[in-house]
């Protein structure tokens, strides 16, 4: 991607999507990253135990990939400063997760560019699943 | 102002906890265990796995990736909630489902950026307690921050994150 | 066709091609995963001060934990993480099947948290039993030097069952 620059951006610009469709092995692989082992992300008959339909996505997985959203459109001479979400919806394994966010506000401050943004998980029917918000430096053209 | 529930959870006990920071805990960032995350998320930048990327693009080593805050040492011999485990708890309460709310994870660049090699300190605090009637029923939602250092002491990210019991 | 399978002489033309070495990393987080991972609780793979009161440099690796291979995208089997490498055998083998055969490790030194290691591999053996569904044995032998000290720190045999 492009570097882009905070003379570029404008509220209401989105970024450019990024879509996710976890396997479930990439789920026993985010297990092994991220140290969390619970069974719901991985074995079926425990998470239907539990009384969910099937395997869920972890949500600190989805809150990662809006992470990787983020980074990847503020370059290399960007800054992801503050990224989160509510882990709202729940979303299934094999299922495309389309990571989207648009930005809600630009402004500078102490000598840096700031751009606030909405951030979301989306799934295929549009519903969003994850939504929240963020903060990304960006450089200047000059 | 908080809403009181017909029956509120909150106890004096709790409501001292809040703003009082638990003991700090150590994670480690390493090369395998920043990989491993990065991997695990299906991220596509070199610095997040290769360490002649990340020193060209002037980092010190491979970078931890967003939401990537090391792991926490992990020791069999100690007991589950002992002083310096996350999550450890001090009080009790009666709502017995948990949700997590939401994270969010704030980075200070300024300070120092999160690489391989970086031994960081977390400490952790409750920042409120609420109590809110919902289609869940009566809810209690903690809210809690997290300050991490690394080993030069300084302060390179905070988690904030919210906890819902029901 | 995988009934028709037979080991060419192209195929044979592989053993001994030594592979262009890659670097397998020993970290505390990794020997402490691993050691977890077998359901060890001994204080020798977790606590580094105790390691070091026995001599260790720091905690020691689980035997069969060689450490992780450098991972990188698109040059490491995703499934299995192994690096496929440049130089080394080359096997087009038609099976889908595949279990682990069996690993054999060879100790010259203890591995810790720490060190990393440099290996080199070679293919070794090729076996196809013939009894009910064809099933080939592949074999390789693998090297790890401590990449600090140039010394041979391991020696393997693996073997992995295409059929």
């Amino acid at each position: 991607m492009a570097q882009v620059y905070f003379e570029d951006v404008k509220v209401g610009d989105e970024v450019p999507q990024l879509k996710k469709n976890c396997s479930t092995q990439q789920l026993v692989l985010w297990a092994a990253g991220s140290g969390d082992f619970y069974q719901i992300h991985y074995d079926k008959d425990f998470a239907q135990r539990t009384g969910l339909k099937g395997l869920i996505v972890h949500g600190a997985l989805k809150n990662a990939f809006l992470g990787q959203l983020l980074h990847d459109w503020a370059g290399e001479k960007g800054h992801v400063r503050k990224f989160g979400c509510a882990y709202r919806g729940m979303d299934e394994p094999d299922q495309d997760i389309l990571c989207r966010g648009v930005v809600t506000k630009t402004y500078q401050d102490g000598g840096k560019n700031y751009v606030e943004l909405d951030v979301w998980t989306e799934k295929p029917d549009g519903a969003k699943t994850s939504p929240g918000t963020a903060v990304v430096t960006l450089p200047s053209k000059n | 102002m908080t809403q009181e529930a017909k029956q509120s959870v909150i106890t004096d006990e709790m409501r001292a906890v809040v703003g009082v920071e638990g003991a700090a805990a150590t994670l480690e960032v390493e090369k395998t265990n920043c990989r491993m995350f990065a991997r695990s998320v299906g991220h596509t930048d070199p610095i997040f796995y290769d360490e002649d990327a990340a020193k060209a693009r002037g980092y010190r080593s491979i970078v931890a990736p967003p939401g990537f805050l090391g792991t926490p040492i992990f020791n069999p011999s100690r007991p589950p909630g002992a002083p310096g485990e996350m999550g450890g708890r001090g009080y009790s309460i009666p709502y017995k489902r948990v949700l997590n709310g939401g994270t969010e994870y704030e980075y200070f660049p300024e300070n120092d950026v999160i690489c391989a090699g970086d031994t960081i300190t977390a400490r952790s605090k409750v920042t409120g307690f609420e109590e809110r009637e919902g289609s869940l029923g009566p809810m209690l939602i903690t809210t809690r921050e997290t300050a991490y250092t690394n080993q030069h002491g300084k302060l390179v990210a905070k988690m904030y994150g919210t906890v819902i019991q029901y | 066709m995988a009934e028709e399978f037979q080991i060419t002489d192209e195929m044979r033309a592989q053993i001994g091609k030594e592979s262009e070495p890659w670097e397998y990393e020993v970290t505390t987080t990794s020997v402490r995963m691993y050691a977890r991972g077998i359901g060890s609780d001994d204080p020798i793979h977790y606590d580094v001060d105790f390691a070091k009161s026995q001599g260790f440099r720091s905690i020691v690796a689980p035997l069969g934990y060689i450490g992780t291979p450098v991972f990188l995208p698109g040059k490491n089997d995703p499934t299995f993480g192994f690096p496929r490498r440049e130089g080394g055998p080359r096997l087009n083998i038609p099976f889908r099947g595949l279990l682990d055969g069996g690993t054999e490790t060879e100790y010259f030194d203890v591995i810790c948290a720490g060190d990393t290691l440099v290996e080199t591999s070679h293919l070794a053996d090729l076996k196809l039993r013939e009894s009910g569904r064809p099933m080939l044995f592949v074999t390789n032998e693998a090297v790890y030097k401590n990449k600090e000290t140039g010394k041979v720190v391991a020696k393997q045999r693996l073997t992995s069952i295409h059929m």
